[in-house]
């Protein structure tokens, strides 16, 4: 047993010391911890840490196997994410303890805080005194036991699990209700009580889910498919499009959920062309080893950073809304070309992380798939907020598309329509924000960046918060972003184009001094390179792509996406429908997409008389439109026909 | 707050320590309201300063307003980028605070109330302001992440709830139906020097505290009358008071003694007052207030 003192330590050489006392196996004392954050966060190993005093937010938080014993309180998101091991804390908790838990036991002896076990999956979560407002929210699984008062709306919005309350149910959540123990169950939780020497002698009351929330009401008549061209027809006003979604509509009563983006002709990318005469650009020859492409994005804070063989990464896309084959055809792709995969919502698979060579973790308000593992494999942490399709909303899964399989990586239950929160539990401001950042480093050692996905929304003061809490890099996604199942409504309809996003970002950087603070890479409704060259000569330090990947890899964009029985196995996990899909194969078609990329960028580029795609800059391009002209302040030189046959070089 | 009926605390120093426990939060700026010794018929005036090269100008126009205000000027003193004006004063408080809002940068009036913020740490604004030498009986503080192009101080909180002597408030969060309730406000004749939401629930509080609520009925108003997400702390000559939204996206933990009682958003600034030692706190429930006099 050593003992570490908070009052000569900082937190992180502390961690830093129980990772390696862990390793060995010693046990720990931590003295003077006066509520200081992240204590204990990211440690993996089976040893037993003793707090003597109280710990700030998300002590334990991110840990695996570990023992905790905290003799006074804790702050925000005690046990955060949790996999196995325990937690006792002596007096009170502040909100959201056991949040996202996946497993191990976290006993409070005091009374705990609002939203306990928020968007917990499994474990179980013991109040010895009264729970506050809402505990339970969005739980999908585990057990929560209240010795005491359950406090207001228990329950609210839980998907499964299991609620017990000792004391007095105030009032019930919704889609939560009151059921009967079952045989077996109170014997259980008495034993548990024991084992913590928490006594109690009445009854419990059980609250579970009533299942009045967990489905859609109706659903969605499967029409014959349109293809995207005729889906997007502008010419006639009642067109199919519009008779389409009168349909549905009127055979579902409610909005309408799709795949794909948004199909509202808006201000682009290709509002805009390059001043300088390319017709002859594409006619060098090796053009491809003349320009210096390598780019390094994330380093430059300390973290190791990725290494791009070109200014380019895969936009993130979930294990969920795509196939398993799909995820790994992607990564496969990105290896093959020199680039970074991310993983988007739900999860990394075995067969994605090996396949792809650089790979971002995505971390969204649901926790679907997050764990401490899988982050120490990856090359990036991503914190979502939200995405260009539908900035402010959760993503949503058709319970066709939430197997077995895919529940249990993201710990919830199969066969739900699933509608992931819209909110982080633990980040409802910039200044919450920061902690999460943190504690998302400490759990890493400070080795990997840690970005942040954006929608364009509030872009000037979002993008400020995000250069001021300390990211590595922006990924900024504008409204013509895809997605695998959005409100109809919204994907047309709300949010900011791609365009006017990286310009407000790149103002409001500069407002503050701090272009240099943070890496931005672009994204939504990029097609090709000659998109990334633009987006580049705006200022971004790289270019993502997402759905010219999924359609190079076979999409056929029918837009029956959230369907789940896409015909050509990518966007479902339907095992009939997947195995249509040969990752081996569409890899090489990705591949070669993202090669005629490279080609592009290569070409434009030495085009424009560089040698390097850092000398690219605003005054090689002009605006083709008034709006393009008004929305970047570039000089308006409309031009007959497209001067770049680029496209068509390849 | 200190409690009790006598005595006077290093308030100024307990504030430094506490803001600077928690300066992860708002690593901008940094403001401070102190409360010490009122005297009878004085007021203590506080404001922002232009550049250097003006400041001499400014102070001569806030001069000469006085003097039209019939405010006897009893002290006078430029700190940092401030200038502090004790006066006899026997008028109306609010048309006095209206007219030097007109004529200058009001940072706040009051006979106990003093507010200084400015760009920076806690331990910055400290340097600048000699914050550490304030002893008292109570006050706030405040630390601020911004968003505007460049840090103003005068966007930085406590904000003084402008026209009324002596309220006070920090605030965490974001008050949705703000432009209605500002509106509401002005209907009335109040006036707003920011748009900044918390100067609203300042103005609001200290309207119904001037109708006659106590302070208790003002915040318990405040939860029904303002939307959005809050966790804010107000404070009077002689009282502090909290209050939460019903939602609690915000946080607040609470310590309390025989001797002061305190309030931060997280348990390390507590402690900073107490090292080594563990607390016995709480955190408010949910849509609760509650109020703290130096009377009782």
């Amino acid at each position: 047993m050593v003992t570490l003192d908070l009052a000569s330590l900082t937190v992180r050489e502390v961690n830093e010391q129980l990772r390696q006392f862990g390793a060995e196996g010693e046990d720990v004392h931590i003295s003077n911890p006066d509520a200081r954050h992240h204590i204990g966060v990211g440690l993996t190993d089976a040893i037993t840490v003793h707090v003597d005093g109280s710990a700030g937010y998300f002590c334990a938080g991110l840990s695996d196997q570990a023992h905790f014993k905290i003799a006074h309180n804790v702050g925000w998101g005690v046990g955060d994410n949790m996999y196995s091991g325990s937690v006792v804390v002596g007096g009170n908790s502040g909100a959201i303890p056991g949040v996202a838990i996946r497993g191990a036991e976290i006993v409070i002896r005091g009374n705990m805080g609002s939203r306990a076990g928020q968007v917990m999956k499994a474990g179980t979560l013991c109040c010895a005194g009264n729970a506050n407002f809402m505990a339970g929210y969005m739980m999908y699984g585990g057990r929560i036991i209240i010795v005491g008062d359950s406090g207001e709306r228990v329950g609210e919005d839980m998907s499964a699990g299991e609620i017990f309350v000792g004391g007095q149910v105030q009032d019930l959540g919704s889609d939560a209700m009151i059921v009967d123990t079952e045989s077996g169950e109170d014997e259980e939780i008495r034993a548990f009580l024991d084992r913590y020497e928490i006594s109690f002698s009445g009854t419990f009351t059980k609250v579970i889910n009533a299942g009045k929330k967990l489905r859609y009401g109706s659903s969605e008549e499967q029409m014959r498919s349109l293809p995207f061209t005729v889906f997007s027809g502008q010419s006639e006003y009642w067109n199919t499009k519009v008779q389409e979604d009168i349909h549905i509509k009127s055979n579902s009563g409610r909005y309408r959920i799709r795949g794909y983006g948004g199909a509202r002709p808006l201000p682009h990318l290709s509002d805009l062309t390059f001043r300088r005469d390319l017709s002859s650009a594409g006619k060098v020859a090796d053009v491809v080893n003349r320009v210096s492409m390598e780019t390094q994005i994330g380093g430059i804070n300390g973290a190791e950073p990725l290494k791009l063989s070109m200014p380019v990464m895969i936009a993130p896309m979930s294990y969920g809304a795509l196939s398993r084959s799909t995820k790994q055809a992607v990564a496969m792709a990105s290896a093959m070309s020199g680039i970074a995969e991310n993983t988007g919502e739900g999860g990394m698979s075995d067969a994605q992380r090996d396949a792809a060579g650089q790979l971002i973790f995505q971390c969204l308000g649901g926790r679907l798939g997050w764990n401490i593992h899988d982050m120490r494999r990856a090359d990036g942490l991503e914190i979502y907020i939200s995405q260009g399709a539908k900035p402010g909303l959760g993503g949503q899964l058709m319970a066709k598309k939430v197997t077995p399989e895919l529940a249990e990586i993201r710990g919830i239950p199969s066969g739900i329509d699933l509608r992931s929160p819209s909110r982080h539990p633990d980040i409802l401001g910039a200044d919450d924000l920061v902690i999460k950042v943190e504690e998302l480093r400490e759990a890493t050692g400070y080795r990997v960046p840690v970005s942040i996905k954006l929608g364009a929304g509030r872009i000037r003061d979002d993008i400020k918060i995000a250069a001021k809490d300390g990211f590595d890099f922006v990924e900024l996604d504008g409204m013509q972003g895809s997605t695998g199942a959005g409100s109809s409504e919204v994907i047309d309809h709300v949010g900011i184009p791609t365009l006017p996003a990286i310009i407000e970002a790149l103002e409001a950087l500069e407002e503050i001094g701090a272009r240099d603070n943070i890496e931005l890479v672009l994204m939504g409704g990029l097609r090709d390179g000659v998109d990334a060259v633009k987006a580049l000569c705006l200022g971004a330090d790289a270019a993502a792509f997402g759905t010219s990947v999924i359609i190079a890899g076979g999409c056929i964009a029918c837009m029956q996406c959230h369907v789940g029985q896409c015909v050509t196995g990518i966007a479902t996990q339907d095992p009939e429908h997947e195995r249509r899909y040969k990752p081996a194969s569409e890899a090489s078609n990705i591949h070669r997409f993202l090669e005629s990329v490279r080609w592009q960028i290569a070409a434009i580029t030495h085009g424009l008389g560089y040698t390097d795609v850092r000398e690219l800059n605003r005054d090689d391009l002009v605006a083709l439109t008034p709006e393009a002209a008004a929305i970047t302040g570039l000089p308006y030189e409309p031009r007959d026909g497209d001067q770049l046959p680029l496209v068509q070089s390849i | 707050m200190y409690k009790g009926t006598e005595g006077i605390f290093d308030t100024g120093e307990a504030l430094i320590r506490m803001l600077d426990g928690c300066q992860h939060r708002g690593p901008d700026s940094t403001g401070f309201a102190l409360y010490g010794e009122a005297n009878p018929g004085e007021l203590k005036l506080r404001f922002f300063l232009g550049s250097a090269s003006d400041s001499e100008t400014a102070i001569d126009t806030i001069r000469q307003r006085l003097l039209v205000l019939k405010a006897v000027i009893l002290d006078e003193s430029e700190i940092g980028d401030n200038y502090r004006v004790t006066v006899r004063y026997a008028g109306d408080v609010q048309k006095l605070a209206y007219e030097m809002e007109h004529t200058a940068k009001v940072i706040s009036i009051g006979t106990s109330l003093e507010i200084v913020k400015d760009v920076g740490s806690a331990h910055e604004v400290d340097d600048r302001y000699a914050v550490h030498n304030y002893r008292g009986t109570h006050g706030l503080g405040h630390v601020r992440l911004a968003t505007e192009s460049d840090v103003k101080p005068e966007a930085s909180h406590p904000f003084w709830a402008t026209g009324f002597a002596d309220v006070a408030i920090v605030h965490n969060g974001q008050i949705t139906n703000y432009w209605k309730m500002r509106r509401r406000l002005e209907q009335r004749g109040f006036e707003f020097t920011t748009d900044n939401d918390s100067e609203l629930i300042a103005v609001y509080l200290a309207d119904k505290l001037a109708q006659g609520s106590d302070l208790n009925t003002a915040l318990e108003a405040s939860i029904d009358d303002l939307d959005g997400t809050f966790s804010f702390l107000v404070s009077t000559e002689d009282q502090i008071g909290y209050a939460k939204d019903r939602l609690a996206a915000k946080p607040m933990i609470l310590y309390q003694d025989d001797d002061l009682v305190a309030v931060a958003s997280e348990e390390v600034s507590l402690n900073r007052l107490f090292p080594g030692r563990s607390l016995n706190t709480h955190e408010p429930a949910p849509g609760t207030y509650a109020t703290w006099s130096r009377l009782t």
